[in-house]
């Protein structure tokens, strides 16, 4: 009976599963499955526990490549540490740069925090502007149009299916987004700080003001003159709430808020990063009770 | 445009000036903020509309410009060997730089000396050539000459997961072999390595056929034919080494991988007989943070050569753990030995020759993970100096530096 069912499993996966899709991230992973429904199985190559610059470059992730219709990345920079050998190393013609199951999210989206200088001298800088969008709630139907569009061009057969799971989608998110401004509508003009500015998308979006980082440059570790400036500016602005994400180290956070009295709340940058954010819904609810109550 | 702006400003200002509600006031702010907000976008829109009026020169490939990385590497070393002598050091067996006369045995570019080094500026240049093919380029500028360390073209389109490389490259025999010296793990060469190839390993021109497995596992095949050029290990006048491997990658849970590989090289020597080269390899990677890792690699290599119709065999290995502890801290410790030395080594007579070893160990600072400190020391039991053998202590510390394109870390 077991082997039946594993066997019908194996063969409907074969049938339906028509395209596969390799996304960077878990959140741009969620979105394809919104979209693409049972057409198209996705693999998410960098785990969502992990600092999204710094993904290991483990050789499975090149038989995960090897075998994609299309590979899904966050652009903006985000993946330049560890995709590109990947992409040489999996030899896979399909999702070459321009070639047409290739995605780049960021080329959809209005990058916020466009550097007008970029050097070193200021840390790892993300020259094309912040890349961490993710965290908008609002930016999750562009998002899934991008997606959408692009397997409508590789899965012609079934793009009425794709453009249907996206006007379902689209239209269930925009319900989903006049409850969450309307709650969030109270925290506007709150003040907070984070280690690295993975958060701005949403803050900008909610009108929720950071004032400094933990990190003193992009991608440099906390210093404790930093630190204390850190401190005093917390001090000026009242600022009560840090937002810690799931993988640098929470001393240095720990030790601000016991100076400042203030709370450290972690805050998951994507779909599952923290335990109760696996649903695309429950990742934009986490992020909104934590920084919000 | 910002006087009208202020003047409307101004004039709701003084309309509003004798009311009395706070809520107005409240209101007012935010009003001025929005203001203050749009000025300073009217003067950016402007300053950026001034500057896209005369950047795109008429012919400007800028676009198009390669990706360039430039790394340096340099070393302050102490080593209780004078310069002079370290320099005619034998492995006995393997390396024997006072008889022969060739550029492979004398060569010593990495930290030879006792004192300052500047080990190589590196040009690392990579760009996407059309839409069939990659092209990359190492050039080491040592003090007094230019090296092509590496030149070759990939292909980014053929079927059926394959890829061709052709050019100059690095053989990916091994798991070393590939590797440039600035991405090793510890400043001196693996001892098998340098006594098998000496410091640039396989590099050579010629051409590789890749192929990667549409599987779950991750296992890649690959063969390469070379010139052949090292006569270390082979060096016939024609085109002589060909080099096959096969590697493996399984994942146990999220955060353990495990890389394993077989190699073989067959070439000919100088005097047309067989040299035979096996290896076998395995990497152990458990990843204990985003920045933090315990990696376990070991390699062991084998060498059959016929010399004068009589088969030397002779073979090492090398094994060594490095723990990362955060994007700022590394240690390692790293055991190299010659296993097998079957080989005529009459000419060695009365010198010990037997457990050929060095031990070393490692600590290295990133600042920043473009740029990296790292004291390196080793205890080398594996050398003759003068007719005499003689352990060598050396203590380095060298820095790198890669400036420019971002270079993707590797596994
Ligand atoms: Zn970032």
């Amino acid at each position: 009976m077991k082997k039946i069912v594993l066997i019908t499993l194996v063969l409907t996966t074969a049938l339906f599963a028509s395209l596969k899709v390799d996304t960077t991230y878990s959140t741009l992973g969620a979105i394809t499955k919104k979209v693409g429904g049972d057409l198209v199985s996705v693999t998410v190559l960098g785990s969502s526990k992990y600092d999204p610059h710094f993904i290991v470059p483990k050789p499975s992730l090149l038989s995960k490549l090897r075998r994609a219709d299309l590979l899904i990345m966050n652009g903006g920079g985000l993946e330049l540490g560890w995709l590109p050998p990947l992409i040489q190393n999996a030899h896979n013609r399909n999702i070459q740069n321009g070639a047409k199951g290739f995605l780049d999210i960021s080329h959809s989206i209005n990058m916020i925090d466009k550097p007008v200088a970029v050097s070193r001298a200021f840390g790892d800088v993300h020259a094309q502007g912040n890349p961490h969008y993710s965290t908008d709630p609002h930016l999750v139907p562009i998002i899934a149009k991008a997606i959408a569009e692009k397997l409508m061009q590789l899965d012609e057969e079934n793009a009425d299916v794709y453009q249907k799971n996206l006007d379902t989608f689209t239209q269930k998110w925009q319900e989903y987004l006049k409850g969450y401004d309307a709650e969030l509508r109270s925290c506007k003009g709150k003040k907070v700080v984070q280690y690295h500015e993975l958060y701005n998308y949403f803050l900008k979006r909610y009108g929720i003001e950071s004032i400094g980082n933990i990190e003193p440059l992009p991608g440099i570790a906390p210093s404790s003159k930093h630190t204390l400036e850190l401190l005093m500016k917390m001090k000026r602005n009242g600022v009560k709430t840090i937002l810690q994400d799931v993988y640098h180290e929470k001393r240095t956070a720990k030790f601000i808020a016991q100076k400042v009295d203030a709370k450290v709340v972690v805050i998951p940058h994507d779909v599952g990063s923290v335990k109760g954010s696996e649903t695309l819904e429950d990742f934009y609810n986490m992020i909104a009770n934590r920084i919000c109550k | 445009m910002q006087k009208k702006l202020l003047l409307s400003l101004f004039a709701f200002t003084s309309l509003m000036a004798n009311s009395e509600t706070e809520a107005l006031k409240e209101q007012l702010q935010s009003q001025q903020e929005t203001t203050q907000k749009l000025l300073s976008r009217v003067e950016m829109l402007e300053a950026q509309q001034q500057s896209s009026t005369n950047t795109s020169a008429s012919f400007s490939q800028n676009a198009y410009l390669p990706d360039i990385a430039m790394i340096l590497n340099m070393s302050a070393v102490y080593r209780d060997v004078k310069n002079s002598d370290y320099a005619n050091y034998q492995v006995p067996g393997f390396v024997n730089n006072d008889l022969t006369t060739d550029d492979d045995n004398a060569e010593l570019p990495f930290n030879a000396n006792r004192g300052f080094n500047l080990n190589y500026a590196e040009f690392a240049v990579h760009s996407v050539v059309d839409p069939y093919f990659e092209a990359f380029a190492y050039l080491h500028m040592h003090p007094s000459e230019l090296e092509v360390d590496e030149a070759f073209v990939t292909t980014t389109s053929l079927p059926a997961g394959l890829r061709i490389k052709a050019g100059k490259f690095k053989s990916a025999f091994g798991r070393l072999n590939e590797k440039h010296q600035h991405s090793w793990s510890f400043d001196e060469q693996a001892l098998i390595y340098k006594s098998l190839f000496g410091p640039d390993a396989i590099s050579d021109a010629g051409v590789q056929l890749q192929w990667v497995a549409p599987t779950d596992t991750y296992i890649m095949a690959g063969v390469e034919a070379f010139q052949g050029t090292n006569d270390m290990s082979f060096g016939y006048e024609d085109p002589n080494l060909f080099v096959g491997y096969l590697k493996s990658s399984v994942d146990i849970g999220d955060d353990l991988s495990i890389l394993g590989g077989v190699s073989a090289a067959h070439g000919k020597t100088v005097t047309k007989e067989n040299s035979n080269i096996y290896g076998v390899d395995l990497t152990m990677r458990e990843q204990l943070g985003s920045y933090s890792a315990l990696v376990w690699q070991s390699e062991y290599l084998q060498r059959d050569k016929d010399v004068n119709a009589s088969r030397d065999s002779q073979a090492g290995l090398y094994t060594q753990i490095v723990y990362q502890y955060n994007n700022n801290y590394s240690t390692g410790i790293r055991y190299d030995r010659i296993t097998k030395n079957e080989i005529d080594l009459s000419s060695y007579a009365g010198i010990n020759t037997d457990n050929l070893e060095r031990y070393t160990a490692m600590v290295e600072y990133k600042p920043f993970p473009m740029s990296r400190l790292r004291l390196n020391y080793s205890h080398d039991r594996s050398k003759i100096i003068d007719g005499a053998r003689q352990d060598i202590n050396t203590v380095m510390l060298t820095l790198n530096i890669a400036a420019g394109a971002h270079g993707a870390h590797s596994y």
